[in-house]
């Protein structure tokens, strides 16, 4: 077979594929024009959201990782940001960047003990690394702002502009998106991929499984670490809930609610999530009612998510065809 | 000498799973292991690949010492193996299969940025035509037949360019026919790329057909080990075959 | 550090250990044998509090109405453990254990709204009873009769587990199904029904400590999310599925805490976790438990 050198091919998807794309992007950056302000801001929130669940696939869809404490890398990424801004008095840029750098960092050195177990033994560990992170955010008032957060922070004047923030929203996102989409399709990513189909195979191949689920790790903390400073530019302040195990598993619900297995899954997985909540949470104050059933009904009924599910039936559909 | 094993044992928790047995594979040579189920031919092949850690005993290949060596770094000299239960990455097409284990092999795996798609395609595809599965290369693993994946363990084996390979029941669950396809794909695997096979089976035609030399096992022990005429000959091995017949 | 501060910090480490003891036992049992990590474990406990406060008050002029309501509430606790055990375990026992878990984390999300829907956001209290209303003095200081009380009932409880699980047949069945579920079907134990009464004992226990604490702290949403998280600390430490590793893990977990508080307040939160870290490494099958 010839060397495929098409646009498509350096993306890794095909032509219809490639056209919804455009068609989502054209949306999604005229989108101020056509929709009131709290619609872009709930959009800005969807979009810093989406990164997270991407990130967190990484480990979960893409490696086989039960990480139960995805929450504390975020949290990490949003008050390194605060606290460069508002203790340390340092300008945005800075602030921004040391996120990912310090979510990195200690997503290394937690990733380095957890993947030394596996299964439950890995998935508890991760929960009680985010809790000592959440405690040690609830307890160090003079640095952290302890249970009241950080609030007021100073961020520059042209974020508090809603289209300002949600386009550079957007574009951030788009790149990170994009470096996920990358790494996922790149050699490593099949690496990955393979971990998660069958972890002892893999070391009969020559791969030194405990040394790529590190990376895994790395990678999605890196990625969680700028979502939280996006979401901390979005919002202006920070709370220790942002590491709370509730917040964990929220973004789990957005995984699977998606669809692991695929990388649109928690890109869908948000929205549904969003407009779930937004939109049930107008009609009604008991919409946690409604969530909890709803992912009741994906675990026992679509348990590979919505665009898991429809994959499925797609392929399903193709193979009766042939 | 290619892969020699000495005065191997392993304990689980009071059961003795394999008990002092000791064995060699020289190039070139095609040996086999049987025995009853539970004589401990699987974890023999588990301590062989540094899967796991013998109580006592040292495992050589190449002349180099590998008993206290990791899997992947085992896998890396050379010596490739399939597994009794399957084990292929059925999510996976049969393509990225191969490819994933070429990655390793290459060394390609630590690339984050390059576009995996059909990179290796050449060698990959050279793979799935040597064992007759180009066909079905965009077939996701877990949708072949069970021979088919049987064979695409071996593919998988094959691109980490072994020069002796492990093969645990190769033949597990196939009719008469798929059963003579492997034994002549193995066949002519082994003489085309010159690996020497030891092999776990239970259909006595296959172990028959290919073997150089045919080691017993019993219990966790090595009961008798020689060329196939002396040990069908054998009494010992008679009566602990005698009611286990063929497949 | 006086002597009498430092017995009094234990006596206070021990009772508040007896007292997760009786929150998290019900845990530990049920991921022993049915292998599940239950999140909903803290919003049982909270409806167990909820439903103790409301027949406590509905009985209310009745003299003895905590200790009736200690006898029906967790009972009403143990039947919707049943039901979610037959209708929304039954079908994903053989899935892997992340569908396990956020589907319990939907059971915390339900279960909290139908509490916040029957009896409000509100914070609501049950007095304690009679006849344990005063205080007794030990090693110069004052812990109240109830206090004690709990840490007799911790301990009848450990022993009537005990009793249960190694004395009974039906406790023999339960370690049969434990140990060996396949190997148990095949002698003829209904294991379908067994789990089942697991889960709702468990239910059960989780009820009982939603009657007994709430009288040293308080009947509140938000409850069942603080309570959950050092069950699963206990349960870690002491050994995922043992019953002694519950009670040891509970006994440490108190005593880190109070002997924390009276040395490092800021960082003794943190205990719990920490330990949970340490063992996870050294030996993540706990202290008291068996590795697979």
């Amino acid at each position: 077979m010839a060397q495929d050198r098409s646009f498509s091919s350096f993306l890794g998807i095909g032509l219809p594929a490639a056209l919804i794309m455009v068609g989502l992007l054209a949306a999604l950056i005229s989108l101020p024009l056509y929709v009131g302000q709290s619609w872009v801001s709930i959009t800005t929130e969807m979009l810093i959201m989406s990164l997270a669940a991407c990130a967190l696939n990484i480990m979960l869809g893409y490696t086989g990782l039960v990480s139960f404490g995805p929450a504390g890398l975020y949290a990490v990424g949003a008050y390194t940001t605060a606290i460069f801004l508002q203790k340390l008095g340092l300008s945005i840029a800075p602030s921004m960047l040391a996120a990912p750098v310090l979510a990195g960092l200690i997503g290394a050195i937690v990733g380095w003990i957890c993947v030394r177990r596996t299964a439950v033994y890995f998935a508890l560990l991760t929960l009680a690394f985010s809790q000592i992170i959440w405690t040690v955010i609830f307890e160090w008032y003079a640095v952290t702002g302890g249970d009241d957060g950080l609030t007021s922070l100073p961020i520059p004047d042209f974020f508090f502009n809603i289209s300002n923030c949600y386009y550079f929203t957007l574009f951030v996102v788009g790149v990170c998106t994009f470096i996920i989409w990358k790494i996922i399709n790149s050699p490593f990513g099949q690496t990955l991929k393979a971990i998660r189909e069958n972890r002892n195979r893999v070391e009969f191949i020559g791969v030194n499984t405990k040394r790529y689920q590190l990376g895994a790790f790395v990678l999605s903390s890196l990625f969680l670490g700028i979502s939280g400073s996006l979401y901390c530019v979005f919002s202006g302040s920070v709370f220790p809930n942002f590491a709370y195990w509730v917040k964990s598993a929220d973004m789990l619900v957005i995984c699977l609610l998606g669809g692991v297995y695929n990388f649109s899954g928690p890109l869908v997985g948000t929205l549904i999530y969003t407009l779930l909540t937004k939109i049930i949470a107008d009609y009604t104050t008991h919409w946690h009612l409604f969530l909890g059933g709803i992912i009741i009904f994906i675990i026992l009924v679509m348990r590979n998510g919505v665009v898991g599910t429809l994959a499925d039936l797609w392929a399903r559909k193709k193979q009766k065809q042939l | 000498m290619l892969l020699e094993a000495r005065n191997l044992s392993k304990s689980f928790g009071g059961l003795n799973a394999v008990t002092d047995v000791s064995l060699t594979v020289r190039e070139g040579q095609l040996v086999s292991i049987i025995g009853p189920n539970g004589a401990g031919k699987s974890t023999l092949f588990d301590l062989l690949t540094g899967h796991i850690r013998p109580d006592q005993g040292t495992v050589s290949f190449k002349g180099q010492d590998i008993t206290h060596l990791k899997p992947y770094e085992i896998s890396r000299l050379g010596l490739g193996r399939s597994f009794q239960k399957l084990n292929i990455f059925p999510r996976l097409t049969t393509f990225q299969n191969v490819q994933v284990a070429l990655f390793s092999a290459e060394k390609l795996n630590h690339k984050l940025f390059a576009h995996a798609g059909r990179m290796v395609a050449e060698p990959v595809e050279e793979i799935l035509k040597s064992v007759g599965l180009f066909g079905q290369a965009d077939t996701l693993g877990g949708l072949l037949a069970h021979g088919d994946q049987k064979r695409l363990e071996i593919g998988i084996a094959l691109a980490l360019n072994p020069k002796l390979l492990l093969l645990d029941e190769p033949t597990q669950g196939m009719s008469p026919g798929e059963t003579m396809e492997t034994t002549d794909l193995i066949r002519s695997l082994v003489r085309a790329r010159q690996i020497s096979l030891a092999f776990v089976e239970h259909d006595m035609k296959v172990v028959f057909g290919i073997s150089d030399w045919i080691n017993v096992m019993h219990q966790g022990r090595l009961i008798f080990g020689g060329p196939p005429e002396e040990v069908k000959a054998n009494e010992e091995v008679q009566r602990i075959y005698l009611g286990q017949g063929e497949n | 550090m006086t002597f009498e501060a430092l017995a009094g910090q234990t006596i206070s480490g021990i009772s508040l250990g007896m007292v997760w003891f009786l929150i998290a036992v019900g845990l530990s049992i049920i991921f022993g044998t049915l292998k599940v990590l239950n999140l909903a474990h803290g919003s049982l406990y909270m409806l167990g509090s909820y439903t103790c406060y409301q027949v406590t008050t509905s009985l209310a002029p009745l003299a003895g109405n905590f200790w009736l309501a200690v006898l029906l509430a967790p009972l009403v606790v143990a039947l919707v453990g049943g039901l979610i055990e037959v209708f929304l375990l039954r079908p994903i026992y053989k899935a892997e254990m992340l569908y396990q878990y956020i589907l319990t984390f939907a059971l915390v999300l339900i279960i909290a709204e139908v509490c916040k829907i029957i009896w409000g956001a509100g914070y609501h209290s049950i007095s304690v009873p009679w006849p344990f209303k005063g205080s007794v003095r030990l090693f110069g200081l004052t812990f109240p009769q109830y206090n004690l009380f709990l840490i007799v009932m911790g301990a009848v409880v450990f022993m009537g587990l005990r009793l249960l699980i190694n004395h009974t047949s039906l406790g023999r069945i339960i370690r049969a199904v434990t140990h060996n579920r396949e190997m148990a079907n095949a002698l003829g134990v209904n294991v379908p029904w067994v789990y089942t009464g697991v889960f709702m004992l468990g239910s059960w226990l989780a009820g009982l400590a939603g009657c007994l604490w709430p009288p040293m702290s308080a009947v509140t949403l938000g409850s069942d999310m603080a309570v959950v998280i050092d069950c699963f600390i206990i349960v870690v430490i002491g050994g995922l599925g043992s019953l002694s590793g519950a009670f040891l893990g509970a006994i440490i977990l108190g005593l880190t805490t109070a002997y924390g508080v009276l040395f490092v307040p800021k960082l003794a939160v943190a205990f719990g976790f920490i330990l949970m870290v340490i063992i996870l490494i050294i030996r993540p099958w706990g202290l008291l438990g068996e590795p697979e």
